[in-house]
């Protein structure tokens, strides 16, 4: 064996290249529109570049244009699947800007608490009924879609619309809870768990599909923590971090949930973190609503949340106080904050700057998927293309919120 | 707190029986087996007898069969009329402010008996976001979100311009959603 | 000098005739009405294992037919596309490629029996088109065909994705070939020949159905057809989400019709020949020709020969009815492999497990004589 048999490069010398192949934003597999510039040695991946901005809509300068309540439809189209933990998100930190934020009326922390579980279940629906799509058992998709109808179907009824819900205000909601919220629950649960062990008995098992996700994309502990992982990417790679648990916020310090964590990182264990999630939230959900109290959703203090219209057609300081919030903005004194959250993706947090007036001078979102995304050409680099795909569906990249 | 950081189940050990694909592999085609069965005597039953209580199907067949709209159901926006034929808009331009694509373009006027009326009201229908918060800041009932979802769309963007006659609808009409705003929203504010 | 068991004697007009009114049979059956009525088929399975209903809007004149005329739709709709050749393209290869594919789909029915022999005014009459002495291996012959036309639409396509497609194409079927031919050896040792008539008829007790002497290589012979006909767990050339559409990416109209027919052709390929090897072919289950023949002896010599043969036919036609009920049901409730998954089961399980059935075959053989 001599030195020259080991400087051979067996692309240089049979004058080969490898293929560049352009996964580009419109492709069936990079449904958030991404584009990937791959380098291909026959199946493997040499290289991978990952280029975003796509749907860039240059969400943290309109928010700047605007009053502060006016940012809650916009901040509903940054992760559009769980629109309401954005809106929670940003109230939340507005309130803790305001000073506010322990003056909530306990019905509506459990509201909320509520809404969010709510959002968190169809943000995970949508992940993995995607990732069972790309995989190629459609029938799985289909059935977990139908869950997300269902789960849908009950965020219509309490705040208009499923997708883009607008529904948190600053101090407080927009409306109240329906009646027959419960049951409307209880039914829509005992579908959605007929549904979730159908899809488990589809796929947790099958060998076909361990043999697709396990040990594909994998990442260690040290270097997730250095790319900024947050959410169930993190806890998959095994580290113990919630936000819902570690700076706990709203009702969670008070209510009896378990979170699942992981063991190696890979796709396997990011699905089964996902799915054991889904049922902890069922179970967060049907606890708050057997305690859930009567009373006021609203914060009591006319200058941050719009009083009744008795008041305003009758009380003289109840009128101006909505006039001037409509027009002026509900005026934040100086400042800044950041009050981070836990979303169905990682941590959502919110950096707000004011100058005192009632226009945001800066809002700046923490998009829990930006640093999972950076770590696609780690994670895929000597992988099949095919591997590519369920490593790419299960980081949850949701375009909305990676570009804003 | 109670609750904890649990584990998740890898399942790392197979036994040959599961490691050879075929076990899982008829349980994954009774769970699908075990929707099409149903189904198909059900569609045979339905075609019959008219019974459709075994299906499952979660299909709504539009536009012969709606969906349900909820109470919250945020549509078009609407204005509303009185009983005796006057907008009740008095042109105070809090939903022109509030609204944050800006969609709404008052130009308001006083009648001889002092009332004020807007004399132009319009709303870019191409522009709205539907988000609502032009009813949550009218102090009149005057605008709501009506449960319109179907007939939104037209050809021309210019026909999208809904002037004041296009966006007018009587109250009685609009009795559920001002039931649903009086209790729910606005009622929910006192303290 | 060849000794041949079975010399046909020259044709004749009724045999003539006899002949072609099988052919058209057979054409009809695949072409006419299978091929079109498993696109709706699969469109209505895959609708009520999802609670969905279905396509079901086509109407002609008010009426629609339950969605039946969405097959017809169709057809018209891949007619009046666009027929294009991508630039730089090869233009004879790519034009060629969907004939390559659907041919032999077609082909290789020609061998498989849909019933067994009767007496029709006075004449024998074999319910096969060619009675060849080795169908089994006409039938492997004619489909390793059908991996050209795949591999030639992708490379002929120009394009990254159609050549990651082609590759994946070749290396697949030719791997599962032989593991295909390999799991069916068992069978023919049981049954002592390749005849597939005579492994019908030799079917007709039924507790001489093949599946009760091979199961496992019933298994085995279905993995291998499934990942010869490219359909899910197997689709790994066609992966829709990874490459697009695989080899057939830049094919639209009619072309594209055609590699969607050759598909669906071998379906009914695999389900009849599976059908014939396994579960009896034409056979119901206790019931003999002869008893058969006996029991509609009121309408007479011919009459009750041909309805025993209407009968036996449409019992043929229901059990492939029920195999490709299976095979839309697997295709719609598994995942797919990923590429070297594939390969890796094919020749590292497959074949070994092929082997070792042969092997099992031979010892049982041995111990029951």
């Amino acid at each position: 064996m001599t030195d020259a048999k080991k400087d051979y490069d067996f692309h240089k010398e049979s004058h080969t290249e490898r293929m560049v192949i352009n996964m580009g934003p419109s492709h069936p597999a990079t449904h958030g529109t991404v584009r990937f510039f791959l380098k291909l040695d026959g199946e493997k991946i040499v290289h991978c570049e990952t280029e975003i901005g796509y749907l860039h809509r240059g969400f943290e300068k309109h928010c700047e244009n605007g009053s502060w309540t006016q940012a809650f439809p916009y901040t509903d189209r940054l992760n559009y699947n769980s629109a309401i933990q954005n809106n929670v998100a940003y109230a939340m930190t507005v309130e803790k800007l305001m000073g506010v934020a322990d003056k909530m009326p306990e019905r509506g922390v459990y509201i909320r608490t509520i809404m969010c579980e709510f959002a968190r279940m169809a943000d995970h629906y949508t992940n993995l009924g995607a990732a069972a799509l790309e995989l190629g058992a459609l029938t799985a998709f289909i059935y977990f879609v139908e869950a997300r109808e269902l789960v849908w179907d009950i965020i219509e009824s309490v705040c208009g619309a499923r997708l883009t819900s607008n529904y948190i205000r600053i101090g407080g909601h927009a409306s109240d809870l329906p009646e027959n919220f419960k049951a409307h629950v209880k039914k829509v649960f005992a579908t959605n768990r007929e549904l979730y062990e159908d899809f488990d008995k589809l796929l947790t098992k099958n060998r076909i599909f361990l043999d697709r996700m396990r040990d594909t994309g994998s990442i260690s502990v040290e270097e997730a923590i250095q790319y900024g992982f947050t959410g169930p990417c993190l806890r998959a790679c095994g580290v113990e971090y919630d936000v819902r648990r570690a700076q706990p916020y709203l009702l969670y310090d008070q209510l009896d949930f378990d979170v699942p964590v992981g063991s190696t990182g890979d796709n396997f264990d990011r699905y089964l973190v996902r799915m054991e999630e889904i049922r902890q939230s069922m179970r967060i959900i049907e606890q708050a609503i057997e305690t859930l109290p009567e009373g006021p959703i609203n914060i009591a203090d006319p200058a941050v949340r719009q009083p009744s219209k008795e008041g305003v057609n009758t009380v003289m300081e109840m009128m101006i106080f909505h006039f001037k919030n409509e027009i002026e903005g509900i005026q934040v004194p100086r400042g800044e904050a950041y009050f981070p959250t836990e979303g169905s993706n990682g941590e959502v947090g919110f950096y707000l700057v004011s100058d005192g007036g009632g226009k945001p001078y800066k809002c700046r979102v923490r998009p829990p998927c930006f640093a999972m995304t950076q770590a696609m050409g780690r994670m895929v680099e000597g992988a099949f293309l095919a591997d590519l795909i369920p490593t790419f569906d299960m980081i949850n990249l949701i375009g909305g919120e990676c570009d804003r | 707190m109670p609750g904890k950081y649990i584990p998740v189940n890898r399942e790392a050990e197979m036994t040959l029986w599961e490691k050879s694909y075929v076990p899982e592999i008829i349980r994954g085609l009774i769970v699908t087996a075990s929707h099409f069965f149903p189904n198909f005597v059900g569609v045979f039953r339905a075609y019959f007898t008219g019974k459709t209580e075994k299906r499952k199907i979660m299909t709504i067949y539009y536009p012969e069969e709606k969906p349900f709209i909820p109470d919250a159901y945020r549509g078009r926006p609407v204005l509303v009329r009185n009983p005796d034929g006057r907008e009740r808009c008095v042109a105070c331009g809090l939903c022109e402010v509030a609204c944050p694509p800006k969609c709404i373009f008052i130009i308001g006027a006083k009648r001889k008996d002092g009332t004020r009326y807007p004399a132009s009201y319009n709303l870019d229908g191409s522009i709205c976001i539907f988000c609502g918060l032009c009813e949550a800041a009218c102090p009149e009932e005057a605008i709501v979100m009506s449960r319109q979802y179907e007939n939104l769309a037209e050809y021309d963007r210019g026909l999208m311009l809904y002037d004041k006659e296009s966006l007018l609808v009587p109250a009685e009409k609009l009795e559920r959603r001002l039931q649903h705003i009086r209790k729910r929203m606005f009622g929910r504010c006192t303290y | 000098m060849f000794e041949y068991s079975y010399i046909p004697p020259a044709p004749l007009l009724p045999e003539i005739l006899e002949m072609m009114l099988k052919i058209v049979f057979i054409f009809t059956m695949n072409m006419g009405f299978f091929a079109p009525v498993l696109g709706y088929v699969e469109r209505k399975q895959s609708a009520l294992m999802q609670d969905r209903i279905g396509a079901n809007r086509a109407d002609l004149f008010g009426v629609t037919a339950g969605g039946l005329l969405h097959i017809m739709t169709d057809a018209i709709k891949l007619l009046f596309k666009e027929d294009f050749i991508p630039r730089g393209a090869d233009k004879l290869l790519h034009t060629i490629a969907p004939l390559i594919a659907v041919v032999p789909a077609l082909i290789a029915f020609t061998v498989i029996p849909f019933g067994g022999t009767y007496v029709l005014w006075g004449h024998k009459v074999n319910l096969v088109i060619a009675d060849l002495d080795m169908g089994i291996l006409f039938i492997f012959a004619v489909t390793s065909l059908a991996t050209y036309g795949g591999a030639i639409a992708g490379w002929a396509s120009n394009n990254n994705w159609s050549l990651l497609g082609g590759v994946r194409v070749a290396a697949q079927m030719f791997s599962y070939e032989v593991a295909m031919g390999l799991s069916l050896v068992g069978v023919f040792m049981v049954f002592g020949s390749l005849r597939l008539t005579e492994i019908g008829m030799a079917q007709e007790n039924f507790w001489h159905w093949g599946i009760f002497y091979q199961p496992l290589g019933f298994i085995l012979f279905f993995a291998c057809a499934l990942a010869e006909n490219k359909r899910v767990p197997f689709d790994v050339p066609e992966a829709e989400s990874e490459l697009i559409a695989g080899y057939f990416t830049e094919y639209s109209g009619l072309k594209f019709a055609m590699f969607w027919m050759a598909e669906f052709l071998e379906i009914v390929t695999i389900a009849a020949i599976l059908t014939v090897l396994f579960f009896g072919g034409w056979n119901i289950p206790f019931v003999t020709l002869q008893s058969l023949v006996s029991f509609f002896g009121f309408l007479g010599d011919t009459g009750s020969q041909a309805a025993a043969m209407f009968l036996q036919v449409a019992v043929f036609w229901l059990k492939v009815g029920a195999l490709i009920f299976l095979q839309m049901l697997i295709r719609w409730s598994l995942p797919r492999f990923r590429y070297d998954q594939v390969m890796n089961l094919g020749w590292k399980i497959i074949l070994p497990l092929a082997l070792l059935n042969i092997f099992l075959t031979g010892l049982f053989i041995l111990a029951a004589n």
